[in-house]
Order: C-alpha cells, then structure tokens, then sequence
C-alpha cells in the first residue's frame, strides 16, 4: 500500500505541472496521451473482487435464487407454515399491480433518448408515488442459500 | 492360502462398497447424508488396503472377467477387471484422497442446499475413476473415460447459474472429445486387427497411427499442451472438485491408458520421442504460465499441468512404472494444496487472490504448515514424497541417450516449478497481512484439519512407502556424475533464488514494466484467444465461402461467361506483344516456324 501511495504522489506531481494549460488543443492533447499510456500501462490481471462482474464469486447462487411467483404455487398447507406473510400478501400484489403504470410512466420519462446511463434508478418524485421497480428489489432473493 | 481370491475378493467388494449409497436408499426409506457417504469412501478404502500388502508380499495378480456382451460373435468384450500393480496400488490411495476430500467437502460446501447431490456426483466420478483404473479391455476403460469426462462437466458447472462456469464445462468436455476420436481410432485399429480389446494381447510392433491415437487421447485428456486450456478454465468448480478431479484422478486417466498400453509403445521410437516432446512441451509452458498468475487455483491448477507434462516425459523416456509412481505421489501433496488453499479461500469468504492474502501463518497455522509441506513435496525436495519420483525422472533423463532439447525444458520447467511455488507461499503467507480487516477466520473445525493433516503424513510416507514395496521392472540408472544426480536439486535451488529475487524486487521502488515476456506469461501464452476464435472464425468463413462464395461465383461466372472470356483474354494478351510492326519480328517468327517444320521432319 505504501508503494502505491508513492507511485500516485509521483504521478499527481507530473498532473500538477500541467495543470494550467487553457489551450483547448493541447489540453486534449495531454489528456489523449494521459490515456494511451494509461492503457499501456494497464495491468494485465487487474484486481476483481469476488462479488462484482468478473470476479471468482459473481452470481455463483443464481441457481438457487427462486423468483417469487413460485410462492403462488404453494401448497396451503405450505402456506399456513408463514401465515403473517401470506395474509398480506394479496394486497401487496393488488398495490403492485396499481403503482406499476405510474412507474413505468416514471421511468419512461425520466430514461435519456437513447438509452440509460447508469444502473441506478431514480427515487418517487411525486407524493403517493412508489419508487419505480420497488417490487422487484422487495422481494428479492437471498444473496446467499440457506 | 488363495490369495487370488482373496485379492479379487477384496477388490470386488471395494467396489461393491462403493455403489451402495446409490442402491441403498431405493431399497430403505431414509435418504442419504454426506457424512454417511464419507463413511462409506472411508470403508472402502479400508477394504482396498487389503489387496495391497497382499499383492506386495505374494506378487499376485488377477484377471476375473464376468459376463460377457455377445452381440457380434467374433468380438469378444467381457467385462474383465484386472487386478495387478497398477490397480491395487492405486484404488487404496485414490480411496484414501477421496476420503480425505470429501470430509473436507462436508465443510466447505456446507452452505449448499443441495449438498447431498454434490456428494453423488463425486461418488459416480470415482466409480467411473475406479472402473477405468481395474479394466482390463479397452472397452472398460472407455466406459469409464466418458463416464469421469460427464462427470468432469457436470461438476465443473455445478454453480450453472454462472457463465463462466458453463464455458469452462464445455470447454472441459469439447477438449476431452477431441481426445476421445483418438482413443476410438486406436480402439478401432485394435478391434480390427485383432478381434478383443483386452490388455493381455498389447502387442510389442503396432503401427504408429494406433499409437498416435493413444496419445492423442491423452493429451486430451490430461491437458497436455495442444488441448491444454480446460484444465485452468476447470477450476470454475467447487474447490474439493478440483482437488479430487484436477489433481489426482481425473487428469491422471489419460496417462494411465498410456501405462495399460505401454508394450505397444515400447519398440515405436517416433511414438516415444512425441510423447518426450509433447511432455517437455507442456510441462515448460505451463510453469511459466503460473508464474505470473494471481488466483491460487490457477496457479495450482498450471503446477497440475505442469507434472502431467512430467509424467509425459516419463512415458516418453519407456518408464510407466515410474509414471505411476509419480501419479501416486503426485495425488497426495496436490490433493493437499487445493484442500488447503480452500480453506484458506472459505475463512477470507471467498477470495482467491494471493495478493489479497499475507500473514496467515498467525490465524490458521495447521493449514498453512500443511501448505507449505506439500509445497516443498512438490518442488522435490529430498525426502518428501515428491522427491522419490520426480527426481529419479530427472535423473533418468539425463542418463538416457534422447532428446537434449526435451531434457533443457524439463529442467528449465522444474526451476520454474520452484519459482511459482515460493513465489505462492510468499505472497500468500508471508508480509504483513492485505486481508480485508473484517474477515473472521479460524481453524476450529476437525473436519477441515483432519483431512489436511491426513494428506500431509500422506505426503510425507507415501514417497517412501510405494518405493521400499514396488519392485521396478526396469532397473534405475546407478551411476552417473555428481552433476547429473544432483541436477533436480540445482536446477530447484536457482528456481528459489529467482523467486527470493523477484520479491525482493517488489519490494523495492521499481515500477512493473510490461514486456513481450510476462505478457506472454500472464495471458496465458495467447493460447486460449488465439486457438478459440481461430477456430470458430476459420470454420464460419469456410461455411461461408462453401455456401455462398463457392457457389455463386464457380457456377454462375468462371463456368459459364467469365470463364471463358477470361481464358480467351490471356492467349490474346500473350499474342498481342508480337503484334509489333517491325519486320524483324516477322523475320524472326519466319524463322522459327522454318526450324521447326525441318526439326519435326
């Protein structure tokens, strides 16, 4: 770590010297061959956490990951093993099935003509409203199985 | 005192042992748990440890054949199982590794829900492991080939939900396929030639294509350099899959088909000499693939590869027995490694980064002592297991009058050997600790350091124990100069000097420059890209050009019209230059034409 602590203060050093370049041309020159050599330099292997794209561990428990119109298929006798959950169930489908036009109106807006940037999504702007996509983050699957 | 029966008594009720979970609970009505599949493998392979001393001490051996499949009255394929040397050494140590992996299996994938059909898988694959090893015709063999090659692919992608996975476990069965048109060729020159299969009648003078099929099969089998890249893409699946396919038994098939065989390699110099280069080949690449690799299973996995290549060598050189030694060795202290790098990747939740790893010695000491053991086995280093076969294969290939250029690799790759391996145990135990501060981690679980453990003396003994029992056919070279003998231990000396250099070199300020050769390393030899999208692309333009190109422009143009037109345009171009209005031209062509008329005359 100290190492890279070293190498980054070098680099901010070299930076620093050009930072104050108004020439619009050669300050995008600087910046093309700032990334050229960023991409010669890259690391052959980089780094990936485990959990994110790419990694050793990303999205190893899909398989056991259920959705959850399954729950609609249960047995009662099933069902009666978690009864505070499936009582309220139906009206958290009924509401489900209200807010989706409002949400989808929402995303439809608010995504840039072509195409969306991020993966974030953005939050009810109106009062009443739900925040778009809420049910399928609500009933999520556990990250890990049991 | 019958020792044969007793002999085929015991191996017989070995495998017997090992199918009752699968028949069991289809007679009774309580399911199966992992620990009682453990049991199981645990009591089979106190019931195998009877053939053994029983073949060490009277030199029995046996070859019982039951039923017999008569569908085509000249071929005759019973099933015949074989007990002799190579069988009854290695069911007891392969039982003894799958004991040890799957008590280890019992914690690692403790959080799987469906944990009991891990375990049957892992049962059916050494079913088909055993049936391969005892068959004594081909026809067993290739029934347990296919059967540990699905195997293989079904436990590789056991997280089928992820992608790389699924890749990986095609990949593991496309390579192993290409393998397998070689091993069915030979099959097919055997079956008609002569009219069985069986391992008896291995002739001592077979063509070459035979043999060329052989070892075809086993390069696909056991990651030798052409179809080599599955074996790191393998390592998608589960760690005690990897310990118990990739290092010890899986990968050893296909050089134990050229152990069965080897009487038909033995007057066939060609043969021998590609299996010494093949060997030499991917022995050298593979250690220096695992040099520059960060993930510890790819690295064990390259080592893996690495020995097969060794192993190779050894076939090369007209040794099988001390292929087999190694194998045997080779099982112990690689099974350990990757039992203990996934302890180590279970206690820091997952990762496989060494860089992410350091000072673990503190937190978990038995596994890590244990890891470093079956390092120092690996390397060679004098008296641990690994020492008694890889250094006698060394020492062979200096005292034998073959290929320099095969022996420079091999030794060039055993240094390399010593570098990736210290290299790993650096990193990974050594420094002050890169582990993200909230991982907890400990070793009070039995079950993890029972097995560890278990391997390790394995490790230790077996080297010693399988030398001091099996008698060599072949006698080893005695007598050589000091620097020949000592060769193995030189060259892994230099490897651990280069390694001690290079992390001394990252330790200082320098910064890591990319050249042409850890390029190369790093990615793998610009193997896999290279020959993946080649071939794919190769084969879609052809089709293309078949299809569309072919068709269109042949038929359409140069057959009809262009065709024509074309042939007519050249013979006109090469008359017009003597369109010339010089008469010396006429003159000249008078003259010719003159000559001719009278030569012809």
């Amino acid at each position: 770590r100290d190492k890279y602590r070293y190498f980054a203060c070098l680099l901010r050093e070299r930076f620093d010297k050009n930072k104050d370049v108004k020439d619009m041309v050669k300050a995008t020159e600087l910046l093309k061959a700032g990334e050229e050599e960023f991409w010669a330099n890259q690391h052959p292997q980089p780094y990936i956490f485990p959990d994110s794209p790419g990694g050793t561990s990303y999205e190893r428990y899909d398989c056991y990951k259920v959705p959850e119109w399954c729950l609609d298929f249960w047995h009662p006798s099933e069902k009666a093993m978690y009864p505070d959950y499936f009582a309220k169930r139906e009206q958290w489908k009924k509401l489900q099935r209200e807010s989706w036009d409002k949400e989808l109106k929402q995303l439809e807006e608010e995504t840039p003509a072509d195409g969306p940037r991020t993966e974030a999504l953005p939050p009810a702007r109106k009062e009443g409203h739900l925040p778009p996509l809420w049910w399928h983050y609500v009933t999520r699957p556990r990250d890990l199985p049991m | 005192m019958d020792f044969t029966l007793l002999l085929t008594t015991t191996m017989t009720l070995t495998l017997t042992i090992i199918l009752t979970p699968i028949l069991l609970p289809t007679l009774s009505n309580s399911p199966n748990s992992p620990t009682t599949i453990t049991c199981v493998v645990k009591t089979a392979f106190l019931t195998s440890l009877i053939p053994m001393p029983l073949f060490i001490y009277s030199g029995t051996e046996s070859i019982t054949s039951y039923w017999e499949w008569k569908f085509i009255m000249n071929v005759k394929i019973p099933i015949s199982l074989k007990m002799d040397q190579y069988s009854t050494t290695f069911f007891p140590i392969a039982l003894f590794v799958t004991w040890s992996i799957l008590q280890f299996a019992t914690w690692y994938m403790a959080a799987e829900p469906h944990i009991t059909k891990f375990f049957y898988y892992l049962l059916m694959f050494l079913i088909a492991m055993l049936t391969l090893t005892i068959a004594n015709n081909l026809f067993l063999l290739f029934i347990g080939w296919e059967g540990v090659g699905i195997m293989s692919f079904l436990l590789i992608g056991w997280w089928h939900a992820r992608a790389e996975a699924n890749t990986a476990a095609l990949q593991a069965i496309l390579y192993n396929r290409i393998g397998d048109i070689g091993l069915i060729l030979s099959m097919a020159w055997l079956a008609s030639t002569t009219n069985n299969w069986e391992i008896q009648q291995n002739f001592t003078s077979t063509p070459t294509l035979p043999l060329l099929g052989l070892i075809l099969a086993a390069t696909g089998k056991s990651a030798q350099f052409g179809l080599h890249p599955w074996l790191p893409a393998a390592m998608e699946g589960p760690t005690p899959v990897s310990a118990l396919l990739h290092s010890s038994t899986m990968v050893v098939a296909g050089i134990f088909l050229l152990i069965r065989t080897h009487p038909m390699f033995t007057n066939n110099p060609t043969a021998l000499t590609l299996c010494l280069c093949l060997g030499a080949l991917s022995t050298l690449f593979a250690a220096t693939c695992a040099i520059t690799q960060n993930d510890i299973k790819k690295i064990i996995a390259f080592s893996t590869s690495s020995q097969l290549g060794l192993m190779m060598v050894t076939i090369g050189l007209n040794l099988p027995q001390l292929a087999f030694l190694h194998i045997s060795t080779h099982a112990f202290f690689k099974a350990m490694l990757f039992l203990c790098s996934g302890a180590i990747i279970h206690s820091l939740n997952g990762e496989q980064d060494i860089r992410k790893m350091g000072a673990l010695p503190k937190m978990l000491p038995t596994t890590t002592s244990c890891m470093t053991i079956g390092n120092l086995a690996l390397m060679g280093t004098p008296f641990l297991a690994g020492f008694y076969s890889k250094d006698l294969i060394i020492e062979s290939m200096n005292t034998s009058y073959l290929n320099t250029w095969a022996l420079l690799l091999t030794l060039l790759a055993t240094s390399f050997t010593a570098t990736y391996t210290l290299g790993m145990t650096l990193l990974v135990q050594t420094g002050f600790t890169r582990v993200p501060t909230t991982t907890p981690m400990n070793e009070n679980n039995k079950t993890i350091t029972n097995p560890i453990t278990r391997l390790a003396t394995g490790s230790i003994m077996a080297g010693l124990l399988i030398t001091s029992f099996i008698i060599p056919t072949k006698t080893p070279p005695m007598t050589m100069p000091i620097l020949t003998k000592t060769a193995a231990i030189v060259v892994t000396t230099l490897g651990i000097i280069l390694a001690l250099e290079l992390s001394t070199m990252t330790h200082a300020l320098t910064q890591p420059k990319q050249t042409t050769l850890t390029n190369f390393s790093s990615s793998l030899g610009y193997f896999n890209p290279l020959y993946h999208r080649s071939a794919s692309a190769i084969l879609l333009n052809n089709g293309q050009k078949l299809a569309s190109h072919m068709i269109n422009l042949s038929w359409y143009k140069k057959m009809g019209p262009e065709g024509l037109a074309d042939l007519q345009l050249t013979m006109t171009k090469t008359s017009t230059t003597l369109h010339t209005g010089l008469i010396k031209t006429y003159l000249g062509s008078f003259a010719l034409s003159i000559l001719i008329v009278l030569l012809l005359h």
